[in-house]
């Protein structure tokens, strides 16, 4: 079982006067099979945070911790773009993060390449595809190392809302099958609530503001009373801390 | 056989129906036989012209009538191209012209991509940047020239000149292609820690190809012309040297035979090899243009 730990957590860029704080005295523990999102406006250290946390920036002060039953956790990345390789076919772009290229590993990317409904676009290179098919391609190879926690920097920012609203059910169904931990950093409040059990709210100057749990049966229709009810609890927290600037 | 007939017919009683694909490609196949009728067109027209007008013309022209042997038509020339390849000169001019092309341009290559590399740091730019600019711009034959009165006919000569007139094509090209590593794929393969060989082999070298293949391609093509420059002036083999011979024994049927298998030689790399070339590596990109 997968376990995030922060402690004290405090990140600075610059000196003196150019000092800017980015993330403030963070604590947190996320631990097992959750859905965590992280959300604030621009500027509130939330891709610091997930920097932080995927090691592309190291914390000015504190501690991180993840690992999974006592060893290093094992991170999967999906990323605001599909990032893939335009001169590798989409099943030797998943092959391109695997350790070994054993008959095993060629049918567990198979696997996953079926979870997204592209099973038979394997021998097609991503230039073929359209960018919501490229963005499945990205959360299948993310998902075929499986890994122990997933990091995901919206993943669906750059989609037309229809795509972007089947991927997410897609991503919630893999979620729910694999039982991995997903720590997934979006600025749509909707989209949190639809996906998430938890959701962590930062300010602008990277405090961790609030910390909401949200027990509602999946899958949710944001149609829904519950659902309509939960978005406009996170969005009444964002207007109690001034954080709906635009 | 008369029974299945009658059946198909009953079956569809209206004329088949054409799908829009094929419609497409009834277009596509009537444009592509319309432009190689207008390209072979225009082969038959000049051959016309020079083989029955062109000795008028140049007579008019120069008021005085030309001497044929100055100007023989292509169906004498094709006489005397039979004649050559008979005699075997032919493959052996090919084969010292190619050899000097590939010494000297495959020095070119490594050294222009060296320096492209090089010139990714600041100061080998600043002492890098000015040299590259005058090989781009100066003529080759000065370089011919020069290298010819400096070597002779030792072999050495032509290297020079194909490496000063080639390696900036390389460097630039590699420098360009430096500059637009794509950084993103590079850091996505960090976080999935991919090794530096295989983030290498599967990121850099995929995405340097289609700018070294520019560098080879017009570097090629101008190594090549220099080469034939540097024979004519100074070398005892190769096409330029039996360009010169037949030049200067006012030989023009011989001299316009070579320039004929120079140019179908040069259409033959180009048509045959290059583009086999792009389409075995860059299928990636014609996939992508396709859709």
């Amino acid at each position: 079982m997968a376990e995030i730990r922060i402690k004290n957590l405090h990140k600075e860029f610059g000196v003196g006067a150019d000092k800017v704080v980015a993330l403030e005295d963070v604590n947190l523990e996320i631990t097992g099979h959750s859905f965590v999102s992280i959300v604030g406006p621009s500027g509130c250290g939330k891709s610091t945070l997930l920097n932080i946390l995927t090691g592309i920036e190291t914390p000015t002060n504190g501690t991180v911790e993840i690992t999974s039953d006592g060893h290093v956790a094992a991170p999967g990345y999906v990323f605001q773009a599909a990032r893939l390789l335009p001169w590798r076919t989409v099943t030797d772009n998943l092959m391109f993060v695997q350790d070994d290229r054993s008959d095993d590993t060629k049918e567990r990317c198979q696997r996953y390449l079926e979870m997204v409904q592209l099973g038979d676009k394997g021998d097609k290179f991503p230039g073929e595809l359209s960018g919501g098919m490229q963005q499945r391609v990205g959360i299948a190879r993310a998902f075929s190392i499986e890994p122990d926690v997933l990091f995901m920097d919206e993943p669906f920012s750059h989609l037309d809302a229809i795509t972007a609203r089947a991927l997410r059910r897609e991503l919630h169904h893999m979620w729910d099958e694999t039982k991995k931990m997903v720590v997934f950093v979006t600025h749509d409040v909707g989209e949190a609530v639809e996906l998430s059990n938890r959701i962590l709210v930062f300010a602008k100057g990277g405090r961790l503001e609030d910390d909401i749990q949200i027990d509602l049966p999946f899958p949710r229709d944001p149609a829904d009373d519950e659902v309509a009810v939960a978005k406009a609890h996170v969005l009444r927290k964002f207007e109690e801390l001034d954080l709906l600037a635009s | 056989m008369t029974t299945t007939d009658t059946d198909t017919t009953a079956e569809t009683p209206l004329a088949p129906r054409v799908t829009e694909e094929e419609l497409a490609r009834q277009a596509r196949r009537k444009e592509l036989t319309s432009r190689w009728f207008w390209r072979i067109l225009s082969y038959v027209a000049v051959l016309a012209v020079w083989e029955f007008a062109l000795l008028d013309i140049f007579g008019f022209l120069r008021g005085t009538p030309l001497d044929p042997k100055l100007l023989p038509g292509p169906s004498e020339v094709v006489a005397t191209f039979f004649e050559i390849w008979g005699e075997g000169t032919m493959p052996a001019a090919f084969q010292a012209t190619l050899t000097r092309i590939a010494i000297g341009f495959g020095l070119s290559f490594l050294i222009g991509a060296m320096i492209g590399i090089l010139m990714q740091s600041k100061w080998f730019e600043g002492f890098f940047k000015d040299a590259v600019l005058i090989s781009l711009s100066a003529p080759g034959l000065i370089w011919v020239l020069i290298t010819a009165i400096i070597f002779g006919n030792r072999p050495l000569g032509p290297t020079i000149a194909i490496i000063l007139t080639t390696f900036a094509l390389v460097t630039v090209n590699v420098s360009e292609g430096i500059r637009a590593l794509p950084k993103d794929l590079i850091d996505m393969a960090k976080s999935f820690q991919v090794s530096v060989f295989k983030r290498n082999r599967q990121i850099v070298i995929p995405h340097l190809a289609p700018y070294l293949f520019t560098g080879l391609r017009f570097g090629f093509s101008i190594a090549w012309k220099v080469t034939v420059l540097t024979e004519v002036f100074s070398s005892s083999e190769g096409i330029g040297f039996e360009m010169r011979i037949s030049a200067v024994l006012f030989d023009m049927s011989e001299f316009l035979t070579w320039i004929l298998a120079f140019f179908f030689f040069a259409l033959f790399l180009e048509k045959v090899v290059l583009e086999a070339i792009e389409r075995r590596y860059f299928r990636w990109r014609q996939a992508v243009t396709a859709t």
